[in-house]
């Protein structure tokens, strides 16, 4: 099949993308290879020199259809070279794709929120046990093995925000209750409370029940959670 | 001749107003003049607030001191997907506070994405007489005692729809706490409950209220139940079951396949938990009126999808797992020639492989057969440019086109070429084209096409894609209509937003995570855009310990009337005019 875009770019002569809004109509001004400058009075920006780096780009910008865009000031010159430090396209390397990181590194192989869908939705129809059920993959049943729907409501008793944690990073209560506490030691600091020992942790599982996880095993635990709850042993 | 706007009493000109309900036509009668201005103020009773920090509830008051329905929209789309923190805010607490001295007449609260305590509840239940309609989209913070409250003490209340908000179940009894004399209800949407609710409660519930429309159970009612059910609401239009299994017994079934049949207005049908497929035959009876069908948590094979959609001739809207199969979906394009919505989930979503034979391919025959389709949302594992460019012109009608190819960075998988051309013909072809979701490898390429053509984009959400801030700077210069951008896991930094900036005041929001902005952007943007409220979202601690050219985290910006807010959690920064970093 042939692929016929019919794709007319603009033959304009060279129209320049008039940043430059002290004026209060914008101007045609030819395009030109000036380094970047910040107009405005803020220095922080650094200048961005022209390098011979030049990337050949058919398409002129188009002056932008005043009517919706307020005449304020940009806050950068774009320059039609905005990135002589990158390498020149390389559509094998699959560099065009950043997997930026997370923040503590701690999401294993999964992306967080990847693909996009409710993990409220996900665990809902996932974390039952279905007799029906026709090629779910085992691994899923509780959204906890293998995949990223692993985050797991956890409130703890006085504090008003809950917070989420990532179940599959855990595998044992101890560093459970470790990092729980390091999450909540704020609050600690606030209320001067540090004994975790006047914590007991509860979860709900996924018939809806409360239970202490001192009475279970991780097992058990981990394959049934859906929300945890920190609560004062005084009770 | 001028004079004859003018001429008109008070009480024709509201009369004549009150003939127009859209927003943007009152937002431009509202300009004509100062008395004008005055009349439509006072006579304006539905009011939208898209983005709930863009304006305060006191400066809504103080310009519409009458009204009577209000929608408001908390948290940004993300969070949807886990992508915004905990705490990071949506509070309504201060909008009923407001509302609540200032409205004694409120008919209506709709909520999307915001925190609700029981206590707001309460406040609600309390503070309005006249309240009928409560609508909780997607949002979270209250309990199954809020419910109650909103049960015992709203009188007059029509609907009550919980969709997809996170509930505390603590326990099923609330829904006893509607009086036995109230028999208003017409819509009730409990689905997302965990907990059982008291059957014989809502049975008699059900069976007081004769204009009960729309019902929406949650999976904890039983199979066996609903033709009860059933059989004291016949004149429901819309009807979500709760678990569909149940022992095959023939008796349950006939039971059950008679009161659905008795059921001569329904039109939508969802729920279809557990489903057991002998159980799907009881349907078929009312199928050929459905105009909505909602099977995304049917775990069902593509032979019994097949023979139950193939039934719904009049069918608009499908959401279905994938399940469903190319060749289930060659089957919808046959029967369903009225389809407008197509939504296709994945049943494996993190699993390497593809587990069932859905390919582009379904949604190029979705595409040929059914010339009324319109919104398409679609996750497969495959795509080519010359599918999409079939379906682009096929479809050139479709306002809404989101495709989620599930492995970031996908190529076209017949030639390995980036998907750029087929997202380029998509956005050309359907030139009103509103909502654009992207997947799949692309480059800056795409966003050029973006730019140029998609002139009535509204939202596009971008992920993992293009090379430059060349790319973000194309949408953001060329997508006049554009309101909601959200961009995660983008080398996009801070030279196209930075050169957009105004760009930034004609849109609702811009979300940024995993890309390459700077926090002296940010600061930047802060400082020189007072009308815009620069979020730096930064679970690592204060941005500040890093370098400035270190890239944040997660960024949202948002226009606003109203400055900075006051409920920011600590791991959300802000810049405003006065150069100083403010924290919460």
């Amino acid at each position: 099949m042939e692929l016929q875009l019919g794709l007319a770019l603009p033959s304009n002569p060279s129209k320049g993308f008039d940043l430059n809004y002290f004026a209060s109509e914008p101007k045609e001004i030819a395009v030109s290879n000036r380094s970047f400058t910040v107009a405005s009075s803020c220095t922080d920006i650094n200048d961005i020199n022209d390098n011979n780096k030049k990337r050949s780009f058919d398409q002129t910008f188009e002056n932008p259809t005043d009517s919706t865009v307020p005449r304020t000031l940009p806050l950068l010159l774009w320059n039609h070279h905005p990135n002589e430090e990158d390498d020149p396209k390389d559509l094998e390397n699959h560099s065009l794709v950043t997997f930026n990181d997370k923040k503590d590194g701690d999401n294993g192989d999964g992306l967080v929120g990847w693909p996009p869908i409710r993990s409220r939705w996900k665990n809902k129809r996932l974390c039952h046990e279905n007799n029906g059920a026709v090629g779910l993959e085992n691994g899923f049943a509780c959204g906890i093995r293998g995949s990223n729907s692993t985050y797991v409501k956890v409130k703890m008793e006085g504090v008003p925000i809950a917070r989420k944690i990532d179940l599959s990073l855990h595998h044992s209560f101890q560093t459970l209750t470790e990092t729980l506490m390091d999450m909540f030691g704020q609050w600690w600091l606030e209320t001067g409370q540090k004994d975790s020992n006047q914590y007991k942790l509860a979860y709900q599982d996924r018939e809806g029940d409360w239970l202490f996880t001192e009475d279970v095993s991780w097992r058990t635990f981990s394959r049934s959670v859906q929300r945890i709850k920190l609560l004062k042993s005084s009770r | 001749m001028q004079r004859m706007a003018c001429s008109f009493p008070d009480e024709v000109l509201e009369h004549v107003f009150s003939f127009v309900q859209c927003d943007n036509d009152r937002n431009a009668i509202s300009t004509v003049c100062k008395s004008w201005y005055k009349i439509e103020r006072w006579s304006r009773r539905r009011v939208f607030v898209g983005n709930c920090y863009a304006i305060s509830p006191d400066m809504v008051i103080r310009r519409f001191p009458d009204v009577r329905s209000i929608e408001l929209k908390g948290k940004p789309h993300f969070a949807d997907f886990n992508l915004v923190p905990d705490g990071w805010g949506g509070y309504v607490a201060p909008w009923i506070s407001a509302m609540a001295a200032a409205y004694p007449w409120l008919e209506e609260i709709r909520l999307k994405r915001m925190v609700i305590t029981d206590e707001n509840l309460e406040l609600i239940s309390k503070s309005f007489k006249n309240f009928k309609v409560l609508v909780l989209s997607s949002c979270e913070g209250f309990s199954t005692d809020g419910l109650a409250a909103i049960a015992a003490n709203c009188r007059n209340l029509r609907e009550l729809d919980l969709r997809e908000s996170e509930v505390e179940d603590l326990s099923g009894h609330w829904l006893k706490h509607f009086p036995d004399d109230y028999t208003s209800l017409v819509s009730l949407n409990i689905a997302c409950l965990g907990c059982e609710v008291s059957f014989s409660a809502l049975e008699r519930l059900v069976g007081r209220c004769p204009n009960l429309r729309t019902l929406r159970l949650n999976r904890a009612v039983p199979l066996d139940k609903l033709a009860n059910l059933l059989r004291r609401a016949p004149q429901l239009v819309e009807l979500g079951t709760g678990a569909y299994s149940s022992e095959l017994r023939p008796d349950v079934f006939s039971n059950l396949s008679g009161a659905f049949s008795g059921c001569k207005e329904l039109k939508s049908l969802s729920g279809f938990w557990d489903v057991v497929p002998g159980y799907l035959p009881a349907v078929y009876p009312i199928c050929c009126r459905l105009t909505t069908l909602n099977l995304s948590y049917a775990t069902i094979q593509s032979p019994d999808l097949i023979k139950l959609v193939g039934q719904c001739q009049n069918l608009q809207r499908l959401w279905v797992l994938d399940y469903i199969e190319d060749a289930g979906l060659d089957a919808v394009a046959a029967s369903c020639k009225d389809l407008r919505e197509l939504r296709v989930f994945p049943s494996d979503p993190y699993g390497p492989e593809p587990n069932v034979p859905l390919t582009e391919q379904g949604l190029v025959s979705i595409s040929e057969g059914c010339s009324k389709l319109q919104s398409v949302l679609y996750f497969c594992r495959q795509m080519s440019n010359a599918a999409l460019m079939t379906i682009a012109r096929n479809r050139p009608n479709m306002t809404r086109f989101r495709l989620c190819i599930i492995e970031p960075g996908t190529p076209d998988y017949l030639t390995l070429q980036p998907l750029d051309v087929g997202f380029g013909a998509i956005v050309e072809h359907c030139k009103d084209l509103q909502r654009l979701s992207l997947s799949g490898l692309l480059t800056d390429l795409v966003f050029e096409y973006i730019g140029t053509y998609a002139k009535k984009l509204e939202m596009l959400s971008v992920a993992f894609a293009g090379e430059s801030d060349l790319g973000l700077h194309h949408v953001l210069s060329g997508c006049e209509k554009l309101r909601k951008l959200e961009i995660r896991d983008c080398p996009f930094g801070d030279k196209a937003l930075l050169a957009n900036a105004a760009k930034l005041e004609t849109m609702r929001s811009l979300w940024m995570s995993s890309c390459s902005v700077t926090f002296g952007a940010c600061k930047l943007l802060g400082q020189k855009m007072p009308r815009l409220n620069v979020e730096v979202i930064d679970e690592r601690g204060t941005p500040d310990s890093r370098p400035e050219s270190c890239p944040i985290d997660k960024l949202y910006i948002y226009r606003t009337v109203a400055g900075s807010r006051f409920d920011m959690p600590g791991f959300v920064w802000t810049i405003d005019e006065d150069s100083a970093m403010r924290l919460s």
